[in-house]
């Protein structure tokens, strides 16, 4: 675990800009080559209420939130009392003058002096956050510049002035702040080359590196990200996202789209998603490809709307009336969601099948800071078949149960396809025996995504006492909680599941068996990767470290978990 | 009679399918030879079709032309469509559900398909029952008629699915019955020679499952029934109150020319690309 790192908090209402100060302080450390880990907790509401945006900065790798706050910028009164019990020793609080914090140690601003106008109180905010951690004024001045230089020399001379005023007036007061450690990338002129990212962000860019050119979506929390980053960035790569009447609509269409060769995918959340689940079906029985990006919340029905959670793991698995192969990947980090993302085109092209990629909301908001992604390493994906001779036919049997698949339009090739059981011409049978090799062929085709699945990494400690094992964003958590405990005296490790169907038990039994305790950590209540484990190989967790209050795990809170069950 | 037959060599998949499931005197036949005489007349290459259909007894017509067809499932074949339309725009997309597949389960895509105006040729073969699944009653079975399900008739009040098409915002709306053979295949031609998105209801009569409960003797009377109160819209609209009560009226309803959804699209992704160029 860092032990340089800085835990910044600024919290207030909806619409009181929190979000700018936040993106705006964390783009310039991640500019200034730092890394960052950000966490939003908002309430499903447009204004008031209390939101945070917390950033834990410093210059080792970062990976999961923690509860300790260093600097509390508080926008309102109750993000003092909310969070005071939070602040470390050497916190700070900033806060305009007419706040109340008790004796706490804080830097009362001057908020309508250092800003006349409202509505650059978030600037000056900024400026007295950066000053507090001797952040260099001249990167934020190049990055308001860059950011405000559309709306005119003006209005960016007024944000630099505020920003500067009130920079200074912090320097200027008696209390003396502990800076951050320089960082360790090199920054060159044009800052240090990374990006900042959410997990939702990477897995649009993703599935673009990979070609997808479709994504028709009806707009749900925490997912719409995905469509909203493909049709910023989509717009010279020519993707047709469209927003549709609901998630029946949306997966149809992507299946239609797929089966006339478009590379599709669709992005919801589980009450989203459980109107997709016939689409799921169709996508099974027809073996058209398509990918799903289910980002979960917490359930059931509208549940937390801003949130997150682990529980729609049996959903994916089991989403679709009847039987057929599916994989189900699931990224730990912003670089995974990213591989993950294109790998799941590659593998619902190959074995023409639904692939989901299930994140939460927590990763999906969670800006990192990211090095660029080489393209060349991520190639495009090869699409169907464009050519066939006039008596194709589309479900051929064939020894791996995956048939050429081609594009209707392009050939002289007739494509038939129907939801009914159906002949490898795809044309409605009743034929029983034709049923049961239609039903085999598409079976098999399990295999075809287990030769070529993810296998879960260990982390930290190679050989531990105790095994912590996890699935997709509990990944940072745990590997930070495993150092702790194993500083607290019993070596622990990790065992990461990017991939959580089809499970090939020769990939991971020897490490749960070489454990003395296995403790399953995961974002549910009902410890559904356990269950699966144990339904596919017997195998019975020792302990488990189960979240379903709507918040991120910390590695203090898998520690104490653990710890309070020996 | 060499010239059906040679239509019906060259769009049905006539030595694999039949006999086809349609009962006697079953309107849903006629509607199929309509639509390969449609396509015939405006001489549109098989390869560049693709029919798209929903499930009931009139989804069954995609297993007999030999189109590019799917026979997907059971409301949702409009949105499967406008997913092969904007994936591949060169394609011409012909949908076809039942009423209770268009108006009841995908009544929510027949709208935003219209609203969006993509350029899909929609024939809803309207029989005002759920024949497939054994004579329930459908958002078109008519006040007072026996269903099913409605055994002490209809309480609610029917779809009109022109009103709909219309007021939805469908370029092309058109009602036609296969009584009418000759005017449906005007209809079907000129909703997949225009752009947007054309809407034909096609009165198809079912014998099985609502002529025998609603009092029609034969499936003969059901046609009887449509030459006397499918009236042209013309005269209809020349009708008083009194005289229009228990028909029907048949005819274009709107005739618009916007560009279709896939070609507006097209058409802002070529801007974009150029602003962005500049
Ligand atoms: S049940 Fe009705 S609609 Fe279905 S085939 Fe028979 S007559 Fe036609």
């Amino acid at each position: 675990m860092p032990e340089t790192s800085v835990n910044i908090l600024v919290g207030g209402e909806a619409g009181q800009g929190l979000v700018t100060i936040g993106e705006f302080m964390a783009k310039a450390l991640v500019r200034s080559g730092y890394e960052i880990h950000v966490t939003q907790d908002y309430m499903s509401r447009v204004r008031g209420g209390h939101n945070t945006f917390a950033i834990r900065t410093g210059p080792d790798p970062i990976w999961a939130p923690v509860e300790d706050v260093d600097i509390l910028v508080a926008l309102d009164q109750e993000t003092i009392d909310l969070h005071k019990s939070q602040l470390t020793g050497q916190g700070v609080v900033i806060a305009d003058e007419a706040f109340d914090v008790g004796d706490l140690p804080a830097l009362s601003v001057p908020f309508k002096e250092l800003a006349p106008k409202p509505i650059f109180r978030n600037v000056a905010a900024l400026g007295v956050l950066a000053s507090t951690i001797c952040h260099d004024i001249e990167d934020l001045e190049q990055l308001l510049t860059k950011t405000f230089g559309k709306k005119g020399d003006e209005v960016v001379e007024q944000n630099l002035e505020v920003l500067r005023a009130a920079y200074n007036w912090r320097k200027e007061q008696d209390f003396v702040v502990e800076c951050m450690p320089p960082s360790l990338v090199d920054v060159g002129p044009e800052g240090s080359g990374r990006l900042m990212m959410q997990g939702n962000q990477a897995i649009a860019l993703g599935a673009l590196a990979a070609g997808c050119n479709f994504c028709p979506f009806y707009p749900m929390t925490p997912s719409t990200s995905i469509p909203l980053a493909l049709s910023a960035l989509g717009r010279d790569l020519g993707v047709v996202v469209e927003q549709v009447e609901d998630e029946i609509s949306a997966m149809n269409m992507a299946l239609g789209a797929s089966f006339a060769g478009a590379k599709a995918m669709v992005a919801t959340s589980g009450g989203g998603f459980a109107l997709m689940c016939e689409g799921v079906s169709l996508a099974g029985m027809t073996e058209t490809p398509i990918v799903i990006a289910l980002i979960q919340r917490p359930g059931p029905a509208t549940g937390l709307p801003t949130r997150t959670e682990q529980a729609d793991l049996n959903l994916a698995l089991y989403a679709g009336h009847g039987e057929f192969p599916r994989a189900i990947l699931t990224p730990g980090t912003v670089e995974e969601c990213f591989e993950l993302a294109h790998k799941a085109f590659d593998l619902a092209e190959r074995s023409q099948s639904p692939v989901f990629i299930l994140s939460d909301q927590y990763l999906a908001d969670s800006y990192r800071s990211v090095a660029p992604f080489d393209l060349n390493a991520y190639p495009q994906i090869e699409g169907p078949l464009l050519e066939a001779d006039p008596y194709y036919v589309r479900h051929a049997l064939v020894p791996n149960g995956v048939s050429p698949r081609v594009v209707p339009g392009t050939s002289k090739a007739l494509v038939v396809l129907d939801s009914d059981e159906h002949t490898p011409d795809g044309h409605i049978t009743e034929d029983l025996d034709v049923r049961i090799r239609m039903n085999n062929k598409r079976l098999k085709k399990a295999k075809v995504l287990a030769r070529d699945m993810f296998q879960p990494v260990r982390y930290e400690d190679e050989d531990p006492e105790r095994l912590l094992v996890c699935w997709g964003t509990t990944l940072g958590a745990a590997r930070e909680a495993a150092r702790l405990l194993t500083s607290l005296g019993e070596r622990t490790g990790v065992l990461h599941f990017q991939q959580v169907w089809p499970l090939v038990p020769e990939q991971f039994m020897s490490a749960l068996e070489g454990a003395r305790e296995v403790v399953f950590v995961e974002g549910n209540a009902t410890g559904q990767l356990a269950a699966l484990i144990r339904q596919q190989t017997g195998f019975v967790a020792h302990k488990q470290v189960l979240r379903y209050d709507g918040l991120p795990f910390t590695a203090r809170y898998i520690a104490t978990a653990v710890e309070q069950s020996e | 009679m060499s010239h059906v037959t040679e239509i019906i060599h060259q769009y049905l998949r006539h030595n694999k399918k039949f006999p086809h499931v349609f009962c006697p005197g079953c309107g849903h036949g006629i509607v199929l030879g309509s639509l390969i005489r449609s396509v015939h007349e405006l001489g549109l290459p098989k390869d560049d079709v693709a029919v798209v259909a929903g499930i009931g007894c009139s989804g069954r017509i995609a297993a007999y032309v030999d189109f590019n067809t799917i026979h997907s499932t059971h409301g949702r074949a409009l949105t499967f469509a406008t997913g092969v339309k904007m994936s591949n725009p060169k394609l011409h997309v012909i949908c076809i559900m039942g009423d209770g597949d268009a108006t009841a389960i995908g009544g929510n895509h027949l709208i935003h398909a219209a609203r969006r105006n993509v350029s899909i040729t929609a024939l809803v073969l309207n029989n005002n029952i759920y024949g497939m699944t054994g004579g329930q009653c459908s958002p078109t079975t008519p006040e007072g008629a026996s269903a099913m399900t409605t055994p002490y008739g209809q309480l609610e009040k029917a779809f009109d699915m022109v009103e709909l098409g219309r007021a939805a915002g469908a370029n092309y709306v058109a009602r036609g019955s296969v009584f009418q053979a000759n005017m449906l295949e005007r209809f079907i031609r000129t909703a997949i020679e225009r752009p947007g998105f054309g809407l034909v209801e096609i009165l198809s009569p079912c014998y099985t499952q609502f002529g025998r409960k609603n009092h029609f003797k034969t499936p003969v009377d059901m046609y009887r029934w449509l030459k006397e109160n499918a009236v042209p819209r013309e005269s209809w609209e020349k009708m008083t109150e009194e005289k229009r009560r228990g028909r029907i009226p048949v005819g274009e309803f709107a005739i618009n020319d916007a560009p279709g959804l896939e070609q507006r699209y097209a058409e802002m992704a070529a801007r974009l690309k150029e602003e962005a160029e500049r």
